[in-house]
Parts: C-alpha cells; structure tokens; sequence
C-alpha cells in the first residue's frame, strides 16, 4: 500500500517535470499566483498553483478563500466568484481582494448548466471561488476539473450553508465530486474583542487543518486572524 | 440655426410591474435591493411610492404581490407593444421595456397632427394587445423638441389620462420647449436624464430649484463648477438635444455585413456571427477614438423579410450591449414570424409539439446580418491605460464575462460598484457586467470615496451577508424576546438566540448601536438597532460551534443581517 502511493507520488511529480518542462517555453505563464503573506504558510507550495482546487471548508471557509485571493487580484488576475449566495463585498474589500477585478456569477443549479458556467468562467478567468451544488454529477466534475488543470486556473471551493449545520459540519461524511488538492478545514476556536455589550468583533482564533492529496502529512495550526 | 426636431415619447407607465400582476386589479410591487422599483395602479391607491422599502409597502398594502426584478420578463412582454407601434411608425428606438422614442415630424404629418398621431397609436395599441393584464396599464404620449422635454410630457400625459380615465396626449408646443422647460424642478433630471442624485441635491443646495435657473447661468459657469456635466446640465435645461434623431437615413460611417451563403437556420450561429461583427464594430470606433451611442441591427431572411431596429445607449455601445440588443431583437423577430405563419395557416395545429424555435427558422433562414452606426460621438470619458489599451489578461477576462452573460442573461453577471452606506447590504451596489461602464478599472473617484461612512459597523465586515434577513428570537434568561428602549438599551442581557429550530447560546456581545436613517423622509427613513452577538452551540457529533452573527432589530423584530464566516 505504501509503496503504491510512493510510487504515485514520483509518477505525479515526473508529470509536474514534464508540464514546467512545457511551460518553460511558454515564459509569459505564470505557474504560481502569488498569496499574501498571512496564509502562505498554509499552502504546501506557497502559492496556489495553477490548475489545481482547494478547498475551504468550516465555518471560516468564505473568508479564508477571500484573503487566498487578496494577493492574486491585486496583481492583475481576474477572480469570478461562481454560484456562493450573500458573500459580503465589504469583507472581501477588507481582505484586500481587487473588486474591480471581480465577476459576481449566479448559474443555475443544476448540474448540467452550474458545470458549463463554471467551464466558461475558467476559460477567461484565473481564479475562481466556487459553491458547488449539491447535486453536481460526478462526471460533470470532472470535466470541470480536466478543464480547470488545462486551461490552467485556480479554483477554490467554499461551503454555502452556514446556517444549516448538518451539512457544513460534517464536511467530510459529504459526498465530494471533486477531488482537492489542497483541503483547508477551519473551525473558529473563540472570538475576541466583545464583552457583555462592550467593544466590537476584533479577533478570532482559528483551527485550521491542512489536509488533500498534494499535502504529504496533515497539519494542523491555529491562527489568529483579523476576520 | 437648426431647425428643432420633433420627438415623440411613448410611456408605459410602470411597465414591470403591470407584467409581473397575475391580473389587471391586484397591487403588485417590483422590488430590487429591498426596495419597490415599479407598483402597479392599483397599489398606487394604497399609496405605495417607489423608493419605499418592502416592509413599508407591505405595511400599507397587506395583500400586496412582491415579485422579484426581472428584466428579462419585462423586455419579452414589451415587444408586443414594440410590434403594434412599429405598424404604424417605420424606425423606433426602445431605449429601455416601457419607454418608445421615435422622431415624430413625419408619422405626425401622415396622421394629422401630434395629437391624433399619438390617439392612434394608442388606441392601436388597446386593440390589437391581447393581454388581460395590461387593462390597468397607463400609457402616455409626449411630444416636445427635446428627449427630456418629451419623457416629461410623456409621463404628465400617463397621469392625466388616468385621472381624466381617457388618453389624453401631452403635446408641447413647438419652439417652445424652452419655456415649457423652465418651471421644471430640477429634480426631474434625476428622473428623466439620469443625473445622479448628489449632482440634483448639490444644484438644489446652490439655490438652484427650477432648470429656469440652471438654464439663467452661463453654460462656461457651470463648465468650471461641474466640468462636462455642467455643459451636459445646461444643455439638458435650455431642451436642446445633443445629438438630434436623424429623420432622413443618412449614409452610414461604417457597417458591417455578413452574408451567408446558404440561409442559416441555427441561432446559436447567427449570434456568434454578431459577436465577431460586434468586436470588429467597436474596436473600428475605438481606434478612432470616438464611440457608437446609436445602432441599427438588421436581418433579412431567405425569403426577403426584414427586421430593422434602432438600438440607443447614451454611453456608448459596448460590445455585449451589442449582443444582447441583437438577442433580443433577433428571439422577438423570429416569436413575430411564427405567430403570422400560424395565423395565416390554418393547417398549423398540427405544430403544436414541434419546437417553435426550430420552426421559425427553418422556414426563415437568414442570409443576412447587418450592423449599422446611425450615431457616433467623441469618446470622452473612458480611456483606461496610460499604455494604450489593457493588459491581455484584461482582454480574456472580458471576453469570457461577454460568454458568460450570453449564457445567462446580463443579469446573472454583475460587478460591484461603491455607493456607500452604513448598511452591510448597501455599501456595494451590483450593477450587470454588460451595463458597467468601464470593467477592470477603479476610477481614482471610486477608490477616494470608498472610505466607510460615520455610523457604519466598525472592521472587520461580515463575510456572509444575506439579502433577505432571516427571522430569528432573541430571548433574555427569562425567555422573553429581547427589547430596546427609546434611549437604545437593551432590556436584559441576550441569554439565547433562536434560528428555525436552532437554539444557539449567547457567549457575548457588542451593542446595540442604533441607526436612525433618512428620518425627513417618510418613505425612505430607517430607524433599527444593531447587535453583534458571539454564539454556540453543541452540535449533533458533541463538537463546540461558534458563531459570531449581526442581528437587527427593526419595526419590533429581530432579524441576522450577516454573519461572521
């Protein structure tokens, strides 16, 4: 067993040779987009590599995706924000996220027309925040996904019931359709800065585990993040 | 001096309202961000006003119909308007559903006069639209030199033709637009011109409340108070147009055909084939540095038929404008063609389980596409780049925003744009992609004023934001729903927080701070108390949840407006 995924492991990564080996001539494409500092240490590759999903999940998910994006935008990559219902547009302002770079789209939910949306969105768009519908196919997801590594985009997949507990909190007993690369599961610890009716939400401290099939050893941190 | 030319206006008074009504007698409202944006007549009665916020309108009018913006639906009904006044004036320009603007000189010649003109349409209009909901409908014709003047008279026209219970068409004389003009609040420039509304606060503020006084001042005054506005303002006052209607065709700058050499039958192809036009189109102007505000799309079918509409943008069209106009025209042009094949066929029951689309243009392939510029201005206000043009990424995005509001309609595509507010909800408005003015660029306006208001909720801001609160309970240690007194304090502290079926425990909290919004105005006035509350909760698997949540309380109730996510 363990050597199979051993074996797994060289085979992806003669794979990831041959694919910088083709970039490599194609010097105007930018493997990596960049990530602010506060959550580099998160990612395995210290940035988000082109071509592969992450996952947000937890009840921090929405804003962890946001500040991921923060760096990218503001150096000129366009971020479609496909599917996720009330996201704050104060709070993605505040993550540092480019709204003048920021697509707002609402497909429909069913499989068929959500998975040619988000197919048109990578197409043009180099990153991509997602909430996938609960009944996205298993092989429309993977056409997505073959899309997603071709065309050689980012997309982050955040949870959109914050409210409705039983699916959000038992993220890992869900049925995925995709497959991550990277999974990022929040779980917010406590909140500082409120007292019985003094103060205001400052703080919070976060438990985030990093987990996916590009992470060679789950970890786990807890950070304190402004939101 | 040029001789002044004749507009004609034809209005359907709140149009989407009167569309979305299952019947002509029910008060129905259209909302958008929470507030009404079209009522139907009979809600008028109740005195529901546009501007007013839900609960408000819901307060006057129990029984009132809410339905959600949507402007697909209004445009699909309006083009049976646009087909009965397209029979009796040749070239018509639908500048948004409700609203027709056509030259009036000639039609009123051939029909004797400005006022019969517009009896006769309509009158045509009452007939031949078969729709049991438009019955309550009010329509007025105005008739003036200028675009403003006009949609003015136009809207006078709709009022007094439902208090007098007959049309009535509302006729300025000619040449004397300008003094029609002068009594003029200058509040109607919001109204009608869209001019914004901190631009008709700040003239009212100068002393300036008639466009008679806008008018008095020198245009090169108001050009160093205001810069192009204030020449566009000046213009807009003394009823002059700035860029008249042609009424005699006159020969195009630039058009673009496409011919297909067997007739085309597939929509999907012939849109694609606009897109490339488009591209083409805008780019030639681009180049020229001047921008196209007045289009003509054509299409001729195989079998010689033609469709011809005006389409009209005073920003300029870009080119998914261009697309969607010849959408829209294109789907109404071919539903028209089938609706004469049936009636002139009587053997077309038989269609009844065929693909009506499929139908229409198997029988009508089209061999010809054509974009004309009718009017094209100086590109005034929109260069983006120092060094010339964006970037390439730029480019994709855009083209890939232009497919994706294909595929879903403008409106399922939307960009964000500052406004302001204290609400979480309002400071960003959502505007459609194909309507933004410029994509990938904050103008150095927008990043100045995009700075919080006094009163707004301190850093950081809710990631979750929902559009239509949710009700919950706030309840004290005794179980009795939480109240604030007039001097804003809370009755007990927050014990427990019920969502559905969900009881959350109160942690802490911060609060309440109370807004008290707008209260000059009794429509538009708020007056609600915010609370952050830190809350937990065991869930199903013994885990510990916690959630920090913004809860509102307004008109006695309480509801969560975000939530910390």
């Amino acid at each position: 067993m363990q050597l199979d995924t051993k074996q797994r492991i060289t085979e992806l990564s003669i794979k990831e040779l041959l694919v910088t080996q083709q970039l490599n001539t194609k010097p105007q494409v930018v493997e990596r987009l960049a990530v602010a500092d506060d959550v580099r240490e998160l990612l395995p590759d210290s940035g988000l590599v082109r071509g592969r999903i992450v996952r947000c999940s937890g009840d921090a998910g929405l804003s962890l995706a946001l500040s991921l994006c923060s760096l990218a935008t503001q150096q000129g990559s366009w971020l479609g924000v496909v599917g996720v219902e009330h996201l704050g547009l104060l709070a993605a302002v505040e993550h540092g996220v480019a709204l003048e770079r920021t697509v707002l789209v609402h497909p429909p939910k069913t499989s068929r027309e959500w998975s040619i949306t988000v197919a048109a969105a990578i197409e043009g768009l180099d990153l991509l925040i997602v909430a996938v519908p609960e009944r996205l196919s298993v092989n429309d997801a993977r056409r997505v996904q073959t899309r997603l590594q071709s065309r050689r985009a980012v997309m982050i997949i955040v949870d959109n019931t914050v409210l409705s507990q039983s699916r959000s909190m038992n993220g890992s007993n869900e049925a995925q359709q995709f497959l991550a690369d990277v999974v990022l599961d929040t779980k917010t610890k406590s909140w500082s800065g409120v007292d019985k009716g003094a103060g205001y939400l400052q703080h919070r401290d976060v438990r985030i585990r990093v987990s996916g099939r590009r992470v060679a050893r789950e970890r786990n941190y807890l950070v304190t993040r402004s939101c | 001096m040029r001789t002044p030319k004749r507009l004609a206006v034809l209005r359907c008074l709140d149009w989407s309202a009167v569309v979305a009504a299952k019947n002509s007698t029910t008060p129905c409202a259209v909302i958008h961000a929470q507030r009404v944006i079209s009522r139907t007549p009979a809600a008028m009665r109740y005195g529901v006003q546009v501007g007013m916020r839900r609960r408000h309108a819901q307060a006057l009018c129990p029984d009132i119909e809410i339905v959600a913006h949507q402007p697909s639906r209004d445009r699909t009904a309006f083009d049976a308007v646009v087909r009965v006044v397209n029979e009796l004036v040749p070239l018509i320009e639908v500048s948004e559903p409700g609203l027709i603007v056509f030259a009036a000189r000639g039609p009123s010649r051939y029909m004797g006069g400005d006022g019969p003109m517009a009896s006769k349409i309509v009158e045509a209009l009452k007939t031949s639209v078969a729709d049991s909901r438009l019955a309550a409908l009010l329509v007025g014709v105005g008739v003036a030199d200028s675009r403003l003047a006009a949609q003015i008279a136009s809207h006078a026209s709709a009022m007094a033709s439902s208090s007098a219970n007959l049309f009535v068409p509302y006729v300025v004389e000619p040449d004397k637009t300008n003094e029609w003009l002068a009594p003029q609040s200058v509040r109607v420039l919001g109204e009608f011109a869209s001019i914004n509304r901190e631009t008709i606060s700040l003239l009212e503020r100068l002393g300036l409340n008639t466009l008679h006084d806008v008018c008095a001042l020198s245009e090169s005054v108001l050009a160093g108070r205001f810069g192009e506005l204030g020449v566009e303002l000046h213009r807009l006052s003394r009823g002059d147009e700035q860029y008249p209607l042609a009424v005699v065709p006159h020969p195009p700058e630039h058009l673009c055909i496409e011919k297909f050499d067997e007739p085309v039958s597939d929509q999907q192809i012939i849109i694609n084939s606009v897109q490339r036009m488009a591209v083409a189109f805008t780019e030639y102007y681009s180049v020229h540095g001047s921008v196209c505000v007045r289009i003509v799309i054509s299409f001729e079918s195989e079998s010689g038929k033609r469709s011809e509409r005006l389409w009209y943008r005073p920003q300029g069209l870009t080119t998914s404008a261009i697309i969607e106009n010849a959408k829209w025209q294109l789907e109404a042009w071919l539903a028209s063609q089938l609706a004469g094949d049936i009636s002139g066929d009587p053997e077309s029951h038989a269609l009844e389980n065929y693909a009506l689309e499929n139908y229409a243009l198997e029988n009508h392939g089209l061999v010809r596409v054509q974009l004309i510029a009718d009017e094209v201005r100086t590109d005034t206000a929109q260069q983006l780049r120092l060094w010339g043009g964006s970037t390439q990424t730029d480019e994709t995005a855009t083209q890939a925003i232009g497919r994706l509001s294909e595929l879903l309609g403008s409106s399922a595509v939307q960009v964000a744009k500052w406004q302001g507010g204290r609400d979480v909800l309002d400071s960003y408005e959502l505007v459609s992609a194909t309507h933004a003015q410029t994509i990938g660029s904050a103008s150095s306006h927008e990043q100045i004023s995009a700075q919080k208001w006094r009163g707004a909720l301190p850093n950081p801001s809710p990631s979750v934001v929902y559009s239509e609160p949710i009700q919950v309970q706030i309840n004290d240690q005794f179980g009795k729903l939480l109240s604030v007194s007039a001097r804003h304090e809370l009755s007990a502290s927050p014990v427990s927080v019920i969502i559905g079926s969900t009881h959350y425990k109160v942690n802490s909290w911060a609060g309440p701070w109370p807004v008290e919004e707008r209260w000059w105005d009794s429509a538009r006035s708020r007056r609600l108390v915010r609370l952050q509350l830190v809350c937990e909760k065991i869930t199903a698997d013994s885990a510990l949840q916690i959630l920090a949540m913004l809860a509102i309380l307004e008109h006695g109730e309480w509801t969560v407006a975000a939530i910390y996510s």
